[in-house]
């Protein structure tokens, strides 16, 4: 059986946990004020109609009287790893797909935690006795009907399709609540008479592969209850990045900088964590009429210091010319290379070490962020932001 | 422009000119060959913008004049062709008959006069090289090459230069990647004037352009006027664009530390240990680490993605046990171009490069950093 953890909106759940003033009243977490879009809303919000993704204006149209706070990455992801580390006591096969959703393989585990059921709520226990939070946990013979169990029930919910139920729940399964099903092929399969995953039992294969491509082929298994997609922990990660919107449109390179140094600590601090290096850095901006812009540059080797890549996206951002105003920047980190990798070194700057010395500056903060939480120790540079 | 011309006598260089016309550049007629008639010769011209070559070879010309015909394709219907002889015919504004009147091809030309023109190369002071030894030092240089996203001249280029050593005048080609360093020295006749002032670069791309063109057997003269490299055969000329950049001072680099001590081993043995040591090499663990012991070379690859190996190589050292981590490619691709059946390495520490160079050789040399475990 595989589960799927789901965190019950993630973010807010976070900040009324913070903010014990926040409980049962409306809260979005989301971009800066009018401009931005909502990241995630409480279920007091949502009653409102206000949804993720949903421009910021529009929300507090629906629901005036909404608490907006701008999210807190560090803080959510100290939490995600808290609960991504107890997710790991209960079977060795973990996947994490984003900050607040996970699939676990229970298959052997059954032995120490009994069924699904059991184990599910045992989860569920550990996630509200010690992170107090709620999640929302589905479980599933395969892994894309561990997702849909997940959401069958939410908040707070425990789902679990048994084998046996698996041809009824696909039968009645709507085909826009299938992973993949976007937009598009909504509309060639309503074509076909499909509105249920069930329907596509009665297509051809050849007919599904000419209209829908390899997906097609996806689908057809999907419908007789396959999924061989398998649960792969610690699916390294081929890139670090972090970025943001800006409250207004800038063109201050020295406050642009700014944001680049916080991004580059976020992105290296992560690298460091995952005892990875990059050899590619890459500046992302986004204009003021939505034009989005990468610059890459390669590192003549490949680092985990924050001096560095800040260095680096500092030195692309001095060169761009910045017209029109830039609404979104971020720094990002590719081409990784495993710590533990021997380093070529470089003929012509015999001697200088990764970030000439800043790695045990960066160790240090590392360990201080650890212990006391991100952001209670930071350069001076960035002192008199909040 | 019409002519007749024999297949042995141009399929070679159109074979040749095939990297030049296949490069992209952003005119589209630089995938074309320019094709002169004039007196009783055929004229080619091929260039990337970069590296322009230009040769001359006999033919019957019954008509003067110039076409530009797709170099790809001219190439494919010479070298298929039946017969030895083969008439070129502009029948009408550049449409181009090619045949022995058997097989026939109409092809649509483009407009010569578009054809970017060759640099004027008029009183160069050229030096007689031997053929060979050109073509093994454009081996022994381009083999070290950058990344393809490292557009720096000293990567991208080789540096190029004369100077005056104990033993007399040399030329001396250096190339590097960043990570290791090669010298090539050629004597020049004693009493030759090194000229004055610094080296030039001239790109490794261009150079391997040269390197085709280059004969076993005879000389080249090879000659540096207004920002260009020009290596002219009796009736062919090559003419490259020198970059422009500074070459980084190298001579610290290749000066043998009074600490080093030598390592002699077997050029061959050591190329096959090489070959199967980085097998167990990838993208994330390229090292492999090499054990120095009085008489022993231990080299082992550790590679947590796939497993490990190890072998041990007799070899010539009496110094104190030392490990050092390298990338084996870097010396695989210096032991294929280096020359004799030993060669030594000359190791300081874990932190030096380590130098390379055969054992009996005064005119190679190769600099390898290593890489930091």
């Amino acid at each position: 059986m595989i589960l799927h953890l789901d965190m019950d909106a993630f973010y807010a759940a976070v900040e009324q946990r913070e903010h014990p003033e926040l409980r049962g009243r409306c809260l979005i977490v989301g971009g800066s004020a009018r401009r931005g879009v909502v990241t995630t809303a409480s279920y007091e919000a949502r009653r409102y109609g206000v949804r993720s993704a949903m421009p910021m204006f529009q929300a507090l149209e629906l629901c005036p009287g909404a608490i907006v706070m701008a999210p807190r990455m560090a803080l959510y992801k100290e939490v995600s790893r808290r609960i991504m580390s107890i997710l790991e006591e209960f079977s060795p096969l973990v996947e994490p797909v984003s900050i607040d959703e996970a699939y676990i393989d229970a298959t052997g585990s059954e032995r120490l935690f009994g069924p699904p059921a059991a184990m599910g709520a045992a989860i569920k226990a550990r996630i509200r006795s010690e992170v107090h939070l709620t999640c929302s946990l589905g479980a599933a013979p395969v892994r894309f009907l561990a997702k849909i169990a997940s959401e069958m029930q939410k908040p707070d919910g425990l789902t679990v399709i048994e084998p046996g139920a698996v041809p009824g729940v696909i039968a009645a399964l709507p085909i826009r609540k299938v992973p993949g099903v976007g937009p598009r092929t909504l509309e060639s399969l309503a074509a076909l008479g499909v509105h249920c995953l069930g329907d596509v039992r009665r297509l051809p294969g050849a007919l599904l592969e000419r209209r829908l491509g390899k997906f097609g082929h996806r689908l057809a298994a999907l419908a007789v209850g396959v999924d061989p997609t398998p649960v792969r922990p610690g699916a390294a990660a081929k890139s670090v990045s972090s970025e943001e919107t800006l409250a207004a449109d800038s063109t201050d390179r020295r406050l642009l900088g700014r944001c680049l140094l916080r991004h580059a600590e976020e992105v290296a601090r992560h690298l460091r964590r995952n005892a990875c290096r990059a050899r590619t850095v890459t500046l992302k901006i986004k204009h003021a009429d939505f034009r989005l812009a990468n610059r890459s540059t390669t590192l003549s080797r490949p680092s985990q210091s924050s001096a560095v890549l800040f260095q680096a996206a500092d030195h692309l951002l001095q060169a761009y010319v910045l017209e029109p105003p830039v609404r979104l920047i971020g720094l990002g980190a590719s081409n990784l290379v495993r710590q533990d990798a021997a380093v070529q070194m470089d003929l012509f700057d015999a001697g200088g070490s990764d970030g000439d010395g800043w790695s045990r500056v960066d160790r240090v903060l590392d360990d201080i962020a650890g212990r006391y939480g991100a952001g209670v120790i930071r350069r001076a540079s960035l002192a008199d932001e909040d | 422009m019409k002519l007749t011309v024999k297949k042995p006598d141009i399929l070679d260089v159109l074979s040749k000119v095939q990297g030049l016309a296949g490069r992209r550049t952003n005119l589209a007629i630089t995938t074309n060959v320019l094709i002169r008639a004039e007196g009783s010769e055929i004229i080619l011209t091929a260039t990337d913008l970069e590296t322009g070559f230009e040769g001359a070879y006999p033919a019957q010309v019954a008509r003067e004049g110039a076409v530009a015909i797709n170099a790809k394709k001219l190439f494919e219907i010479i070298r298929e062709f039946p017969t030895d002889e083969i008439s070129l015919n502009e029948i009408e504004n550049q449409w181009i008959e090619i045949g022995n009147g058997n097989v026939e091809y109409h092809i649509m030309g483009m407009n010569p006069e578009e054809f970017p023109a060759s640099p004027k190369v008029e009183e160069v002071a050229f030096i007689d090289v031997d053929s060979t030894a050109l073509g093994r030092m454009i081996d022994q240089t381009v083999i070290v090459a950058g990344g393809g996203d490292d557009r720096r001249a000293h990567i991208t280029g080789v540096l190029m230069e004369m100077l005056s050593d104990a033993s007399g005048p040399i030329f001396r080609m250096v190339s590097t990647d960043g990570s290791r360093l090669t010298t090539v020295n050629h004597e020049l006749p004693q009493g030759f004037v090194v000229p004055e002032g610094p080296g030039v670069i001239v790109p490794k791309k261009g150079l391997s352009e040269v390197g085709r063109f280059l004969e076993n057997t005879g000389s080249v003269g090879i000659g540096f006027k207004s920002n260009n490299f020009i290596v002219k055969k009796a009736n062919e000329t090559i003419i490259v664009r020198l970059l422009e950049g500074e070459f980084p001072q190298y001579s610290d680099i290749i000066k043998k530390s009074e600490n080093s001590v030598p390592v002699v081993l077997e050029k061959g043995l050591f190329l096959k240990t090489l070959r199967r040591m980085s097998i167990l090499s990838s993208d994330n663990y390229k090292g492999v680490i090499f054990k120095f012991e009085p008489g022993l070379l231990e080299v082992r690859a550790n590679n947590p993605e796939l497993g490990e190996s190890k072998e041990n190589l007799p070899v010539e050292y009496n110094g104190e046990t030392m490990e050092i981590a390298f990338n084996p490619r870097y010396f695989m691709e210096t032991l294929t171009v280096v020359e004799g059946e030993k060669i030594r390495l000359n190791l300081v520490d874990a932190d030096k490069p380590c130098l390379i160079e055969g054992e009996n050789s005064q005119t190679f040399l190769c600099i390898i950093m290593p890489m930091r475990i």
